[in-house]
C-alpha cells in the first residue's frame, strides 16, 4: 500500500495532466524545512504526492467528520492557461470564484491557483500591457494569501528558460503541503480525542477507531516522524491491553468476539515481511485473532524502533509483549491447542535475537542485556515443548504426541516471503559475512527440532549456551548461572552427569560465597545425583557428608544421605588405593561439617617438656546422627616472634615498622633466607616457605570440582589428638593429649577430622586461641636452711627436684663441706645416744637417691654442726657446702653463713696497785646453759683468785642477755711489767643447748693483758671542801703521784669538764714535769653551774713529747695512758653544791 | 498482593525472606537470587554519575507470571519484592508504598540494641508487620 498524499486539481484539466509527472516526480528530489506547531523541532521531511481530480465526495466525508487522513486531500490546485485579462473576466474568473467557494463551504482553506504562462504571445504583441493576469488574480482572489497565487512557464515548450520558474512551482507546492498537514494533522488528533472519549458508548467499535489512529501513524512515519509514529502504537496497545483487562466490566464491548477466534494459527511476528500491511488489510476485511493482531502491533513498533536505529528498545520491548498478550489470551478465554503458546514465544524469540544479531556499536551491550533474558525465553519454551512432544533425553514420542509435532508445525505455519532488499536498505544493520549461509527463521528452526530427538538436544544446547554466554557478557553471573542450572539437569537427563558437574560447582560456589543456604542445598542434592550416576565415590561421599549437614534439608533427605555417606565410607578406601593421584584429593571443609566453639589447654602448671598437654575440644557436629572420627588432631606452631626478632636484627632495606607490621597469624610457615657473598656482606634477603618436600602446603584452586576444598594445609609435625571418638549431634567435648617434644611459645594453627580415609581439614580457626609454653624443667638440688648458728648442731634440709632427668639407679649426691663444718644426715630423736654423739658427723656426705624418678621431689633431713670462733672474727662465720650431683659436672657451691651462739669480752679494773679482770658474756640467737667458767693462766708468777660466787645450777641465757665473771690478777712483787709486759689468760667455759642439755661443750677464748701495772695515781681535791656556791668560783687542787717508775717525763693534764655542771675559768690544761719529782701540784680554778651532787670534774692524764727537738717533727702528740696505768682515786666523789644567796655576794 | 518479601544484606546475604506460597518457595529465591544482578547493574549505573538520591530501583525484571521490583537503601541493604504478573491493578505508586513501609519497618527491626548488623532478621514483630504487609492488608 502506497501512502502519499493527495492534491486534487481542478480548471484546465488537459493541461495538468501534462504537467502532473513532472510535478510529481520533482516534488521527493529535495528535502522541505517543515516548522511544526507547538513549539516542535523543525524537521527537514521529503515529501512524495499522488494526483486527482478534485472531487466534492472526499469533502463531503471531511465534513461529516468521518474522514481519514490518508484519503483527505491535503491541496487544492486550480490550472488555468488565460492569458488575456478579457478571457479572464469573462469566463475564468467565475470558474475560480465558484471552485474557491465550493472548498471554503466545506471549510477548506487549502488551495493555490496555478497559472501557465506562454512567451510567444508575449513576443507576438510589441506593447507592454498595464496589468497581467496574475496581478488581476491576486488582486481578486489573494487578498491575504499571494503566496498561493503563482504563475509558471510552460516547461513542456519552454525546457530550458522555465527550469527556475518550474523550481518555485515545486518549492511552494512543497510548502503549502506541509503546512497543511500542520492544520489537518491538528484537526484529525481532536477527531480522534473525540472518538476516543466514546468509547464507553455502545456501539463503539474499536476496529474503526483502531484504523484512524493507524491512519495518523502512517502519516508520521511517511513524514519521518517515526518517534511520532510510535508514540500512535503505544496508546492503541496501551488501550487495547485496558479494554481486555476490564472486559468483566461491562458487556458492551461488542467487537472483543472478533477476537475471540480460536488460535489454529499461532505464527510468531516477522520483521522481515515483503508487505508490512498484509496484516492490516486482514484486520479490515476478514478479522484476525488476538495472536495476529498482536503480533501486526509489535511487527509496527519493531519496524519503526528499527527506522530509529533503537533496537535494544525493540529487545526491551520483547518480553512485555510476549506476557501481555499471555495474560490477555487468559483473560478473554481463548481456546488454543497445548503447547501453541510455546512455539509462538519461542518463534518471535528468535526473530528478535536474530534481528539483535545485527545490531552495531554502541547498541551492542545494551543489546545484549535485553538479549540475554530472550535467550533463556527460548530455551525455556523449546524445554516445555520438548515435555510435551516426547523429545526429552530418555523419552521416545508416541503417536499422540507425534500427531501434536504435526497439529503443532502446521500451526506454526510457513514463514512469510522475505524481503531481500530490507537489509540493504538499512545500512545500521552489520553486513553478513559472503561466506555464512542465511539463518532459518525461527519458524523452521522450531519445526526441525521438533522432528527428531537430536534435533532438539542440538538446539536446546545451543540455546543454553548462548544465554549462558551472553548473561556472562554482560556480567549478570548469578542468572548465568542460573541457565547452568538448567543445563546441567538437561546433560543429568542425557546421561552425562560429567559435563553438568561443572554448573553445579559453579553454582554452588557462588550460593555459598553469599551464604544462600536453602538454594545451597539444593544445589547439593543434584551434585550428589551427579556423582553418583559418575562413580565418584570420593565426590559422592564428600557431596553426601556435606547434604547431611544442611540444617535447610528436611531430616528425612539429610537421614537418607546420611546413611549413603556412611555406606560409601567404608568403600573409599578400596577406591583411594586404586587412585593415588593427588589431584584426587580426599579433603573436605570442616566447617560445612563441624563447628569449632572453643579450645582450651587445661593443664594447670606449666607444660614441662616431656610432660603431656591437655586440650579440651569443644566442637558442634552438624550431622543427624552419631558418627565416629578415628582420628581428631590439632595441629600447633612456634609464634613468628622468633621469625621476627631475627628479621629485626638483619638490615634490610625496609624500615622495621614495616617488619613489625608481619602478621603473626599466617597461615603458611616461612622461613628468613639470607644469601651472602663470599666477602660475608649481605647479597639478598627472601622469605621461603618451610615445609618439607614431600607435602604440598598450597595447592591450586582448581575452577570445576576443587574449588570447594581446602587450599592450605598447615604443618602437623606438632599435634595433640584423640582417637576413636564418637561424636554426637550438638555440642562435644573433646579430651586431646600429646608429649611436649619441643620448647617453645606455640599457637593452634589447624583441626584436621578423620574419618576412614577422609579428612575434614579446617580453615583458619575462628577465633585466636590462646598461646601456650613448653619449657624444659632441670633438676636442680638445694640446701634450705634458717638463721644457722655456730656451736650448736643446726637442722638443714637437702631438696632434689629431679625435673626431666632420668636418673641411674646408684644417683646419689655427694655433698663436701669446707674446713671446720661438719655434716651428717638427720637422727632419729629417739635414739638419744646416736643424737648425742658429735662423732657421728662428718666433713663429706654421700646421700644415695634410691628409686629417684623424673619429675619426682624429695625432701632429705640434714645436720651441720661448726665450732664457734675463739674471736670477734666478723659478725658471721662463713662456710660452704659443695655439692656434686649426678646431672652436672661440676660442683655446686653453696654458702652457708653461721652466726656465733654468744661472745666474750674483758675488762681491766684498777683499784690503786690492785687488778681486777672482768669477763662479759654476751648471748646472742641461741639459748644456752652456761657452767663451770674458769680463768686459767700459764705464766708463772700471776695468780688469778675466783671471786664469782660458787654456783650449783647452770645459768641460762638467751639473746641480749649477759653474764659477768670478776676475777683478782695478782702478779708476785719481784716480777715487773718490764719483765712480763703480756699476761696471757685463757677463759674457758662450758655450754650446752636447751634441746640437748646433757651435752656439754668447751667455749674457750684467750685475752692478752698489756700495760697493766699502774703508774700515775690522781687526787683532786676542792676548797671549800663541803659548801661550794652556785655561780662561785672553788679552788681545785689536782695531785699527781708517780706510783711506779716509768719512762714518761712530761705529762698532760686535761680538764673534760661538762658544759651544764662545771665552768672551767682559766687553764684547763696544762703540761708538768716529773722528771725528778715523785708528785706534782696544780691549782686550777672551777665554778659550778648546777645544785645538787655533782660529779667532780673529769681528768684526763696524757703522754706529752714537745714537737721542737728536731726539724721533720714540728707538732706536739698526745697519746692518752691507758686505763690501767692510771688510777682516779678521786673519780667517784661528789661535791655538794647549794645555791648561792645574793646577800652574800 | 506480593508473592514474596526479601531483605539482602549489603554483601547480598539473604537476612529475611518470606514467601506466601511454600509450594514456590525455591523459584522464587531463585528470582531474588537472579533479581541481585539488575540490582548490582543499576547501582553501578549510578556510581559514575552524582550519587543518586533515588532508592526506589523500579522494575528489575519479568517473568512469565511474576514481576520483580527493587530498593535498595543508603546502606546497600536491599530489598526486593516478587509480585504476581496477573495483578494488573496493582500501580507503580503501590510498589513504592510497599517499599516505604518495608524501609520503616526495617529500620525500626535495626533499632534493638541487641541486633547485630550482618546477621539474619528473627524479629518476631517484623516478621508479623511484613505478612500484613504482603497480604496487602498493612
Amino acid at each position: 500500500m502506497q501512502i502519499k498524499p493527495i492534491i486534487t486539481y481542478s480548471g484546465s484539466c488537459p493541461l495538468f495532466r501534462s504537467l502532473e509527472s513532472q510535478i510529481l516526480n520533482a516534488i521527493p528530489l529535495d528535502t522541505c524545512e517543515w516548522r511544526r506547531t507547538f513549539q516542535r523541532p523543525t524537521k527537514h521531511v521529503r515529501l512524495e504526492a499522488q494526483a486527482q481530480q478534485f472531487n466534492v465526495a472526499a469533502l463531503e466525508k471531511y465534513k461529516q467528520g468521518d474522514w481519514s487522513i490518508l484519503e483527505h486531500p491535503i491541496l487544492h490546485i486550480f490550472v488555468t492557461e488565460c492569458n488575456d485579462v478579457d478571457t479572464y473576466k469573462a469566463t475564468i474568473r467565475e470558474a475560480i470564484d465558484i471552485w474557491l467557494k465550493t472548498l471554503t463551504s466545506y471549510g477548506v482553506s487549502d488551495w493555490m491557483i496555478l497559472l501557465v504562462e506562454t512567451l510567444d504571445m508575449r513576443k507576438t504583441k510589441n506593447f507592454m500591457p498595464r496589468t497581467t493576469v496574475l496581478d488581476k488574480i491576486r488582486l481578486d482572489f489573494g487578498t491575504k494569501n499571494d503566496d498561493r497565487c503563482i504563475s509558471v512557464l510552460n516547461p513542456a515548450k519552454f525546457e530550458q528558460k522555465s527550469t527556475e520558474s518550474f523550481r518555485c512551482l515545486v518549492q511552494r507546492i512543497r510548502f503549502l503541503m506541509l503546512t497543511s498537514y500542520n492544520r489537518n494533522i491538528v484537526k484529525y488528533e481532536e477527531l480522534i480525542r473525540s472518538k476516543r472519549e466514546k468509547r464507553n458508548i455502545e456501539g463503539w467499535d474499536f476496529r474503526q477507531y483502531f484504523f484512524m489512529q493507524e491512519d495518523l501513524a502512517l502519516i508520521f512515519e511517511k513524514l519521518e516522524l517515526p518517534t511520532e509514529a510510535l508514540i500512535q502504537y503505544d496508546e492503541l496497545d496501551a488501550m487495547f491491553s485496558q479494554f481486555i483487562t476490564h472486559t468483566g466490566l461491562n458487556e458492551k464491548q461488542q467487537w472483543l468476539n472478533h477476537f475471540r477466534k480460536p488460535l489454529d494459527a499461532f505464527h510468531g511476528i516477522c520483521l522481515t515481511r515483503a508487505d508490512k500491511f498484509e496484516m492490516r488489510n486482514k484486520i479490515r476485511d476478514e478479522g484476525v485473532s488476538l495472536l495476529e493482531f498482536r503480533n501486526y502491533l509489535f511487527e509496527r513498533q519493531a519496524y519503526l524502533l528499527l527506522t530509529c536505529n533503537d533496537i535494544p528498545e525493540i529487545a526491551k520491548r520483547l518480553l512485555n509483549f510476549l506476557f501481555s498478550t499471555l495474560r490477555e489470551v487468559e483473560l478473554i478465554k481463548l481456546e488454543c491447542q497445548e503447547g501453541a503458546l510455546c512455539c509462538w514465544e519461542f518463534v518471535c524469540a528468535l526473530e528478535v535475537l536474530q534481528l539483535c544479531e545485527q545490531a552495531m556499536e554502541p547498541n551492542e551491550l545494551t543489546c545484549f542485556q535485553h538479549c540475554a533474558p530472550i535467550w533463556n525465553l527460548a530455551k525455556d519454551k523449546l524445554y516445555e515443548l520438548g515435555k510435551l512432544c516426547g523429545l526429552l533425553p530418555g523419552c521416545t514420542p508416541t503417536s499422540e504426541q507425534l500427531h501434536i509435532v504435526v497439529q503443532l508445525s502446521s500451526g506454526i505455519g510457513d514463514a512469510p516471503s522475505e524481503q531481500h532488499q530490507f537489509l540493504q536498505a538499512t545500512p545500521q544493520l552489520r553486513d553478513r559475512s559472503p561466506n555464512r549461509k542465511p539463518k532459518k527463521s525461527g519458524a523452521e528452526q522450531l519445526k526441525e527440532a521438533l522432528g527428531s530427538n537430536q534435533a532438539f538436544q542440538k538446539l536446546y544446547l545451543e540455546l543454553a549456551e548462548l544465554a549462558i554466554s551472553t548473561y556472562k557478557h554482560v556480567t549478570r553471573l548469578r542468572s548465568a548461572r542460573l541457565v547452568g542450572l538448567d543445563l546441567g539437569n538437561f546433560y543429568c537427563a542425557l546421561n552425562e552427569p560429567h559435563k553438568a558437574v561443572g554448573f553445579f560447582t559453579d553454582l554452588l560456589r557462588e550460593l555459598k560465597a553469599e551464604n544462600w543456604h536453602m538454594l545451597s542445598s539444593q544445589t547439593l542434592l543434584e551434585l550428589a545425583n551427579c556423582y553418583r550416576k559418575m562413580g565418584d565415590s570420593l565426590a559422592y561421599t564428600k557431596t553426601c557428608s556435606s547434604i547431611s549437614c544442611c540444617a535447610e534439608l528436611e531430616t528425612l533427605v539429610r537421614t537418607f544421605y546420611f546413611d549413603e555417606f556412611l555406606k560409601s565410607l567404608k568403600t573409599l578406601k578400596t577406591t583411594l588405593s586404586a587412585q593415588p593421584s593427588i589431584e584426587n584429593a580426599n579433603y573436605c571443609v570442616l566447617e560445612d561439617h563441624f563447628r569449632i566453639l572453643d579450645i582450651e589447654v587445661v593443664n594447670q602448671k606449666p607444660i614441662i617438656q616431656d610432660d603431656y598437654i591437655l586440650v579440651q575440644l569443644k566442637v558442634e557436629s552438624l550431622y543427624p546422627r552419631g558418627v565416629v572420627a578415628e582420628n581428631v588432631k590439632l595441629c600447633y606452631e612456634l609464634e613468628a616472634s622468633s621469625l621476627e626478632l631475627a628479621m629485626e636484627n638483619v638490615s634490610l632495606t625496609a624500615s622495621p615498622s614495616t617488619v613489625k607490621a608481619k602478621d603473626t597469624s599466617s597461615r603458611l610457615k616461612v622461613s628468613l633466607q639470607l644469601v651472602y657473598k663470599q666477602d660475608n656482606r649481605l647479597h639478598s634477603a627472601a622469605v621461603a616457605c618451610d615445609l618439607p618436600k614431600s607435602k604440598q602446603p598450597v595447592r591450586r584452586t582448581s575452577s570445576t570440582k576443587r574449588k570447594l576444598s581446602p587450599s592450605v594445609q598447615a604443618d602437623f609435625t606438632n599435634f595433640v589428638q584423640a582417637e576413636n571418638i564418637a561424636l554426637q549431634p550438638g555440642v562435644n567435648l573433646i579430651e586431646m593429649k600429646a608429649k611436649a617434644t619441643r620448647v617453645g611459645c606455640w599457637q593452634f594453627k589447624q583441626l584436621c577430622i578423620s574419618m576412614s580415609s577422609l579428612e575434614f581439614l579446617s580453615e583458619q580457626l575462628p577465633f585466636m586461641p590462646a598461646t601456650f609454653e613448653i619449657s624444659t624443667k632441670p633438676a636442680s638440688a638445694t640446701l634450705e636452711f634458717k638463721t644457722l648458728i655456730a656451736g650448736i648442731v643446726q637442722p638443714i634440709s637437702l631438696n632434689v627436684s629431679g625435673g626431666s632427668f632420668i636418673f641411674p639407679p646408684d644417683a646419689k649426691i655427694t655433698l663436701r663441706c669446707s674446713k671446720n663444718l661438719r655434716i651428717r644426715q638427720a637422727r632419729n630423736t629417739d635414739d638419744e645416744a646416736a643424737y648425742n654423739d658429735d662423732q657421728s658427723f662428718e666433713s663429706t656426705l654421700q646421700v644415695p637417691l634410691v628409686q629417684f624418678k623424673s619429675f619426682e621431689e624429695r625432701r632429705i633431713p640434714l645436720e651441720v654442726l661448726t665450732d664457734m670462733p675463739g674471736r670477734k672474727v666478723s659478725k658471721h662465720h662463713e662456710h660452704h657446702i659443695a655439692l656434686n650431683c649426678p646431672w652436672s659436672r661440676t660442683e655446686l657451691p653453696i654458702a652457708v653463713d653461721f652466726q656465733p651462739a654468744m661472745e666474750a669480752t674483758c675488762r681491766l679494773h684498777t683499784c690503786g696497785t690492785q687488778k681486777f679482770l672482768q669477763v662479759i658474756m654476751k648471748g646472742m640467737e641461741a639459748h644456752l646453759l652456761l657452767q663451770h667458767a674458769q680463768v686459767k693462766c700459764d705464766v708463772p708468777g700471776v695468780q688469778l683468785l675466783d671471786l664469782n660466787p660458787e654456783s650449783q645450777q647452770p645459768i641460762e641465757i638467751y639473746k641480749s642477755l649477759t653474764v659477768t665473771y670478776l676475777y683478782e690478777i695478782q702478779v708476785e712483787p719481784l716480777k715487773t711489767e718490764h719483765e712480763l709486759p703480756v699476761v696471757k689468760v685463757h677463759f674457758v667455759i662450758k655450754y650446752a643447748s636447751l634441746s640437748q642439755p646433757d651435752v656439754w661443750r668447751t667455749y674457750g677464748c684467750a685475752f692478752d693483758l698489756v700495760d697493766y701495772t699502774t703508774l700515775f695515781k690522781l687526787q683532786a681535791q676542792l676548797e671549800p671542801n663541803e659548801l661550794c656556791r652556785l655561780r662561785t668560783v672553788c679552788n681545785m687542787n689536782l695531785k699527781i703521784t708517780k706510783v711506779h717508775e716509768n719512762p714518761y717525763t712530761d705529762l698532760m693534764y686535761e680538764v673534760l669538764n661538762d658544759q651544764n655542771l662545771w665552768a672551767v675559768c682559766g687553764r684547763s690544761a696544762g703540761v708538768v714535769s716529773m722528771k725528778d719529782v715523785d708528785s706534782h701540784s696544780i691549782s686550777l680554778d672551777v665554778m659550778p653551774l648546777s645544785t645538787g651532787f655533782l660529779p667532780m670534774p673529769s681528768i684526763r692524764l696524757s703522754k706529752y713529747t714537745a714537737g721542737g727537738k728536731s726539724k721533720t717533727d714540728g707538732h706536739s702528740k698526745v697519746h692518752p695512758f691507758p686505763p690501767g696505768q692510771v688510777y682516779n682515786s678521786t673519780k667517784s666523789m661528789q661535791i655538794h653544791v647549794i645555791a648561792s644567796v645574793a646577800g652574800d655576794q | 498482593m506480593a508473592f514474596c518479601i526479601a531483605v539482602i544484606g549489603k554483601d547480598n546475604a539473604p537476612l529475611y525472606l518470606t514467601t506466601s506460597d511454600m509450594e514456590q518457595e525455591l523459584e522464587l529465591q531463585y528470582h531474588v537470587n537472579a533479581a541481585l544482578d539488575v540490582v548490582e547493574e543499576k547501582c553501578l549505573i549510578g556510581k559514575g554519575a552524582p550519587e543518586s538520591k533515588e532508592l526506589y530501583l523500579g522494575l528489575l525484571y519479568s517473568t512469565e507470571n511474576h514481576k520483580i521490583y527493587g530498593f535498595v537503601t543508603n546502606t546497600r541493604v536491599k530489598f526486593i519484592v516478587v509480585i504476581d504478573s496477573s495483578n494488573v491493578a496493582l500501580r507503580e505508586n503501590e510498589v513504592r508504598a510497599i517499599f516505604r513501609n518495608l524501609h520503616l519497618l526495617y529500620t525500626d527491626a535495626i533499632c534493638n540494641p541487641f541486633y547485630i548488623p550482618g546477621e539474619s532478621l528473627t524479629s518476631k514483630k517484623f516478621d508479623r508487620a511484613v505478612q500484613k504487609l504482603m497480604s496487602g492488608t498493612a
